[in-house]
């Protein structure tokens, strides 16, 4: 029993991290019409840019917002330099996949190039484990499930009620209706950029924190876990990555229990293939 | 352009027909330059062309950081030898080759070497990860190689030119056992990545816990490309160990640890780690996520012994400095690294074997290897290559003993060594903390 209450616990900071990192994601796929691979890569960029600030003697806290400004930046030259000039020449989905497949790769073996090989930690306390009945808890993992929340309220609130969010659903529902209603949707493709960037640099940092120590090529499978999340809640569903990465987290936290945790990550695609066995979309997709 | 090629059909077919004699003649002349190259480099020392020396071992991937430790025992061995005129006037050079310790990359990595590197004379690195798969390549090119794999295999099956200067795992794992007995464990939890190079001392472990009693409370495989291990460190935690066996490279073992830590109400649980885990890399990583004070009270492994105070590490730590320039960080980091000590010895020794075989060649050089390793009666000691290649010169027979100490091969060219137990102080550097008896080991081993 504390073993399952224990794994349901690390099961929720798997989710947090997971959260923060595959609703900015889904919502750049919706939007902008890139599945950028390239995400991953992003991600440990901004952890890294984290650690710079870090190692200056700053609180991670403040590397955390480098990172998201990191990010932001990141990708809309990603967006501005590599992908629009793809878009307008009419490149096919799957082009842009593999050239952010590309991407990906120049940006993690790039950043290994500049960083070396070693692991790095960020210089800050976990803070004292706290336990209630069988979970086990760091205060640093509970700041992280706290900042997922946060994180998720934000996005709510940004995609119901400002008039970037209604530009953004709209965009990423019919882009030549939208701009046939007066919305300006390349801004709004481009502010997408900008905001889904920071959450990636966000999301690199609290995954290097949770992760205690990280290299270039960290996040390289963590993108997998990202793409079951989306796919699992509805590619391009915010809503349905948040209930994705709560799946996906808690399932392979809790199988790691029982079964040898080495087949956790096939147990994210076993509950990913079952449930779109019975919802190709995911759950929060539309039906077809 | 058609019209004008008719026209001159004649002079056109002439032309051709002189171009196809030029072609032939240049064939004949490459064909000849290879075959004199090929010469030169099977005949070894007839030419003086540079030389090279392979480092197969991985640079990109979860055990990454093994790489640099090979590479620079290469730099530093192939300073010596270049300061006392080369190998038989041949200079001599490293050639990095990357296995990204997989063998589905080492093998056409290895096969890629070959290919391209005509002038190749010894290959040093081949960790566990890749050894399987690539030693049987390099043994049918005829060229020797001083490896780091622990893997048991090699303890039955006998390859004419492999040579290693490290103990087999099986005796590496008997080691960890014997440490955790002499420091009053007796509960053992076993936390291994999942490469084939840490897996292999999983089950000689197992057999030794048991024959010396102890209790083995638990058994994690850390899978190297996770990102956390929250639930094996709180199974490894609730098991109650007194102490942990590991050997988990890349981020895995800090991460692992640091888990460990945190779920056992910040305290530590000791750890009895592999010599792959005396690196500056890991120590960098570790002491990063645990406190580089708790990992310096907490932690110890088994290591070959390696004589930090005589001629012989003289010599290999004036090396190394010496190449510091192209070692990113310097070379202070890797003057404990017994990877680096023993590859170092490994080039020095086949190179006093060329010597005294006064060929390059593998094939003819490669019974030199154990004969100056090993020592013959009467031999005198060497402890650097000038010295052995005066000696040489002399008329006398030598014996080989570098930094890493006195070798002895047995028939599968395996010199396991003398353990010792290192261990790292706060500030990462790596010092002796005690030995082990061969009654020690002999009372684990199953």
């Amino acid at each position: 029993m504390n073993l399952f209450l224990a794994s349901l616990g690390f099961g929720l900071v798997t989710a947090a991290v997971l959260a923060i990192a595959s609703v900015g994601f889904t919502m750049q796929f919706a939007v902008t019409d890139v599945l950028n691979l390239a995400y991953s890569g992003v991600m440990i960029v901004g952890a890294y840019v984290a650690y710079a600030v870090n190692s200056a003697g700053l609180s991670v806290w403040i590397g955390l917002v480098a990172a998201a400004l990191a990010g932001t930046v990141l990708s809309l030259l990603l967006n501005r330099v590599i992908y629009t000039p793809f878009q307008r020449r009419k490149s096919t989905g799957i082009t842009l996949v593999i050239v952010s497949l590309g991407m990906t790769l120049i940006l993690v073996f790039g950043l290994q190039a500049v960083v070396g090989g070693t692991n790095v930690s960020y210089s800050m306390s976990q803070g004292p484990s706290l336990r209630l009945g069988g979970l086990q808890l760091s205060v640093v993992q509970l700041v992280i499930i706290g900042m997922a929340v946060l994180s998720m309220l934000l996005v709510h609130g940004l995609l119901r009620h400002t008039r970037l969010g209604k530009a953004m659903r709209a965009t990423a529902a019919n882009r030549s209706l939208a701009r046939n209603c007066g919305i300006r949707t390349d801004r709004v493709v481009t502010l997408t950029w900008a905001v889904t960037g920071a959450l990636c640099g966000v999301a690199g940092t609290v995954f290097a924190i949770d992760a205690g120590s990280f290299g270039a090529t960290s996040t390289q499978l963590f993108l997998v876990l990202i793409l079951a999340a989306v796919f699992l809640g509805g590619p391009g569903q915010p809503y349905g990555a948040m209930l994705g990465a709560i799946i996906i987290g808690l399932g392979t936290e809790v199988s790691a229990a029982y079964i040898t945790p080495e087949y956790k990550d096939v147990v994210a695609f076993v509950l990913l293939l079952a449930i779109l066995a019975f919802r190709p979309s995911g759950l929060l997709g539309a039906r077809t | 352009m058609r019209i004008h090629d008719r026209n001159n059909a004649t002079s056109s077919t002439l032309r051709t027909g002189r171009a196809r004699r030029r072609r032939a003649l240049a064939l004949v002349a490459v064909a000849g330059l290879g075959l004199a190259a090929c010469s030169s480099s099977s005949s070894g020392g007839a030419g003086t062309g540079p030389i090279t020396i392979g480092v197969l071992a991985p640079f990109t991937g979860a055990d990454a950081a093994l790489g640099p430790n090979y590479r620079v025992g290469c730099l530093g061995a192939t300073h010596a030898l270049n300061a006392a005129g080369g190998v038989l006037g041949h200079k001599v050079s490293c050639k990095v080759v990357d296995t990204r310790g997989d063998p589905a990359d080492a093998v056409p990595a290895t096969r890629q070497m070959f290919a391209t590197t005509s002038n190749l004379v010894l290959v040093i690195g081949v960790t566990g990860d890749e050894a399987a798969s690539v030693v049987p390549i390099i043994n049918a090119n005829k060229t020797v190689v001083v490896a780091m794999t622990g893997q048991s295999e090699f303890d039955s099956v006998h390859f004419d030119y492999f040579y290693r200067l490290v103990a087999p795992d099986l005796a590496e794992s008997y080691a960890m056992v014997a440490i955790a007995k002499q420091k009053g464990y007796s509960k053992v939890a076993l936390a291994y990545g999942n490469d084939i190079g840490s897996q292999t001392f999983v089950k000689p472990a197992v057999a030794s816990i048991a024959k010396a009693g102890m209790t083995l409370t638990d058994s994690e495989t850390l899978d190297l490309h996770a990102t956390t291990f929250r639930t094996e460190a709180l199974k490894i935690v609730q098991s109650h160990p007194d102490v942990i066996f590991t050997e988990a490279l890349g981020s895995t073992d800090a991460t692992f640890l640091s888990e460990v830590k945190q779920l056992n109400g910040g305290t530590m649980i000791p750890v009895v780690g592999t010599q792959a885990t005396i690196d500056p890399a890991w120590f960098k990583a570790v002491s990063a996520a645990v406190g580089a004070s708790t990992l310096a009270t907490n932690y110890v492994a088994d290591n070959v012994s390696v004589d930090f105070t005589g001629p012989a590490y003289k010599s290999f730590s004036q090396n190394l400095n010496a190449v510091a320039s192209q070692v990113s960080g310097g070379v202070t980091p890797y003057l404990s690294v017994g990877g680096t000590v023993h590859l170092y010895d490994g080039i020095i020794l086949a190179a006093l074997a060329m010597a005294k075989a006064k060929s390059t060649t593998p094939s003819v050089y490669r019974p030199f290897i154990e004969q100056i390793g090993n020592g013959t009666a009467g031999a005198t000691v060497v402890s650097n290559y000038a010295d052995g290649v005066a000696a040489l010169k002399a008329g006398k027979n030598i014996r080989y003993i570098g930094p890493g100490g006195p070798t002895n091969f047995d028939s599968y060219h395996t010199s396991a060594g003398i353990f010792v137990l290192n261990a790292y102080d706060s500030t990462g550097a790596v010092k002796v903390v005690g030995t082990l008896t061969n009654a020690e080991l002999q009372a684990v081993t199953p």
